[in-house]
């Protein structure tokens, strides 16, 4: 078996079980601290199984969007820190200007090589996209916010714009710019 | 040369490399199963007691839903027990008569409810707007932007179905956001 597909599989498990917890605690907390009333049943609909079940529209939009939002807070955090990590990172080693700025803050000890991989960028990003998938139909469909909706969508194209990036910077160290020679 | 063992390995990751990328996918696709199975929905369920009995509880509130080329993005919040807010956003149209089934009260309390009604549009685009209550037209904007409140009774145990209905002489071109607020009075 390949290292980066063992690689893939070791940093793809996090996300994937943030993905659930932040689902489940975002019906749970609210549930319990408004002491909603619902029910969950067993019956096959289309793909789902299982139902979570609440008396009226209003309190299913608002339990939605908050399981929806503590799913995508969950996922995107640490996206976005391992994206502005790796960015620092790469300019730190082209630019003496950031290391002197990084010195100054005093943050010296936080920029390392430690999870700056484009892998783990592009599989954070990608379950990312999954759940701004989710968030965005269930927006359409009026089933969550749409602040939460537009906040979701704002998120996944920093973070697409961030691997991308992380991309071309890995790119370069393969392929370096002629310009940066000559 | 490699080992006997090397190769046994070798042959082991091999057979397994597409199993581990079944998996990857799998970690992929079941998050997104889940999250999609965790999703609430609106169901009414029956209220039963220590002896089995329904109890009369609460005033329900439910939106109708559906699609409308005039009428979309229909919300409803529930802002506390006694209040609710709906918005809905008005399409451009054109001079007609409109109508759509908005949202389902019932009154699940042993005692009769008034239900208070006051909505507005921001925006003046010269439409009459009602809400169709039992067949009857409460006027709650004319075309003139002026806005009218309502108080309906509804029995115990009934039900009834809240019609929003909109009249325009001259067709409107753009898009506005209608909101309506709702309040339980005893």
């Amino acid at each position: 078996m390949s290292k980066l597909l063992k690689r893939a599989l070791k940093i793809s498990l996090t996300p994937a079980i943030l993905m659930i917890v932040g689902k489940f605690l975002g019906i749970l907390i609210p549930t319990l601290i408004y002491d909603f009333e619902f029910v969950v049943q067993n019956e096959m609909m289309g793909i789902s199984s299982v139902q979570i079940l609440f008396p009226d529209t209003a309190t299913t939009l608002f339990v939605n969007s908050i399981s929806n939002l503590a799913m995508l807070i969950l996922i995107a955090i640490p996206t976005i820190y391992l994206i502005i990590k790796t960015s620092i990172y790469q300019t730190s080693l082209e630019n003496p200007r950031t290391v002197v700025k990084i010195t100054r803050l005093n943050i010296l000890k936080w920029i390392t090589k430690k999870n700056t991989s484009f892998l783990q960028i592009f599989i954070w990003s990608s379950f990312l996209l999954i759940s701004t998938a989710i968030i965005v139909v269930h927006t359409i469909q009026n089933m969550t916010y749409t602040w939460i909706g537009i906040s979701s969508g704002v998120i996944a194209l920093f973070c697409i714009w961030g691997t991308i990036r992380t991309f071309e910077l890995e790119i370069a160290k393969i392929y370096p710019e002629e310009s940066n020679y000559y | 040369m490699k080992t006997t063992k090397e190769k046994i390995k070798n042959i082991f990751g091999q057979i397994l490399e597409p199993f581990a990328l079944g998996l990857l996918a799998l970690l992929f696709i079941l998050p997104a199963i889940t999250v999609m199975n965790l999703t609430p929905i609106t169901k009414e369920f029956e209220k039963l007691d220590i002896l089995g009995v329904k109890t009369q509880g609460d005033v329900l509130i439910n939106l109708v839903g559906g699609s409308h080329e005039v009428f979309s993005e229909e919300m409803l919040n529930k802002i506390d027990e006694q209040s609710y807010s709906y918005s809905a956003r008005l399409n451009k149209r054109g001079a007609d008569s409109y109508s759509k089934p908005i949202m389902k009260i019932e009154n699940r309390k042993e005692e009769d409810i008034k239900i208070f009604f006051f909505g507005q549009t921001l925006t003046n685009t010269r439409s009459m707007i009602y809400l169709i209550i039992d067949n009857e037209y409460l006027a709650i904007q004319d075309s003139k932007g002026e806005t009218f409140d309502h108080e309906i009774e509804i029995p115990s145990g009934k039900t009834v179905t809240v019609f929003l209905a909109l009249e325009n002489l001259s067709g409107v071109q753009f898009s506005e956001i209608f909101d309506l607020s709702i309040k339980i009075t005893e």
